[in-house]
């Protein structure tokens, strides 16, 4: 019986999961380059911005959710995101605008 | 729920937790208590206090698996526990895995002369659905050793469904585990209910 319940818990998690429409990354988010540092060259920012950006994003953002695709929104609607987010986690607006400037320029390079 | 005769038990727990750095956090429980109906009694009454600390040594996305080691003292109306965890995590995007080695000590009863100890291991994952739920399985395998002596051997193992729903700064995570051995003094089902704010 208790199987039993567990197999019908399972087909519903599996039926969810298929019914989803988003892009699944089984990977880590990128990693910082002189490439990806030039795709987000819009900014201005450098490499040494981007590194703390990422290194706060994996760490930072991980004790409340999974890490979201920069892909999943919209260029315009990070900004906002990551402003409520980093209020949420505690980050330094210096702090929020690496983690800002890391994903646009992931988001620019994704494009 | 234990049987043979059915009685229920609930326990709370009140953490605060503060993230010193971002690898170090240390929880305090201000107070332990539990509601126990029984056939012989009923009622609530206190339990513990606790202190706990996380050490993050590598990170769950980055590093091929994320661990931390956690310590946790507890010492309540004749008791005093100790309890050290391993814990293990990788982030495969929207899916988590873990796994918890917990070994623990307990010294209870007048002049703390009982004494016992559990290694336990716990397996979980979870898969994010949308950015507001999750929703997983868990195994709780534990071996139980009274008196310090494996005589008995009493193992036990728990199974069953997690699910988790977080909106803006809270959050509540739910694990129903049902116990998939036959051991007549375990619960046959427990129950575990998380809710989170943060400040």
């Amino acid at each position: 019986m208790k199987l039993k319940h567990l197999s019908i818990f399972a087909a519903i998690v599996c039926t969810a999961n298929l019914n989803s429409c988003q892009t699944i990354s089984l990977a880590p988010p990128p990693r910082v380059t002189p490439e990806l540092a030039r795709a987000g060259g819009r900014q201005q920012v450098d490499l040494a911005t981007l590194r703390e950006g990422r290194s706060l994003f994996v760490s930072r953002c991980i004790e409340c959710h999974t890490l979201p695709m920069a892909s999943r929104f919209r260029e315009s609607d990070w900004p906002c995101i990551v402003h409520e987010m980093g209020g949420r986690a505690k980050l330094k607006p210096a702090e929020r605008d690496a983690v800002l400037a890391y994903i646009l320029a992931v988001h620019s390079q994704s494009r | 729920m234990i049987g043979p005769e059915r009685s229920d038990t609930v326990d709370f727990r009140h953490e605060l937790e503060y993230g010193v750095t971002d690898k170090l956090q240390v929880s305090v429980y201000l107070a332990d208590w539990f509601y126990e109906n029984q056939p012989e009694r009923s009622g609530f009454a206190y339990s513990d206090s606790a202190i706990e600390l996380i050490y993050n040594l590598t990170n769950p996305v980055d590093d091929p698996i994320g661990f931390s080691i956690y310590g946790e003292i507890k010492a309540g109306d004749r008791l005093i526990e100790l309890e050290s965890k391993l814990i293990a995590q990788k982030n495969f995007g929207r899916l988590i895995l873990a796994y918890n080695a917990t070994l623990e000590a307990v010294w209870e009863g007048h002049s703390l002369q009982e004494r016992g100890g559990e290694f336990q291991q716990a397996f979980g994952a979870s898969y994010e659905l949308s950015p507001r739920l999750s929703a997983g399985i868990e195994l709780l395998h534990e071996f139980v050793f009274p008196e310090w002596r494996d005589d008995e051997k009493i193992r036990n193992l728990f199974v069953g469904p997690n699910v988790s729903y977080r909106r803006g700064n809270w959050f509540v995570t739910v694990t129903a585990l049902a116990q998939a051995t036959n051991t007549a003094d375990e619960p046959d089902l427990q129950v575990r209910t998380i809710f989170g704010i943060g400040l």
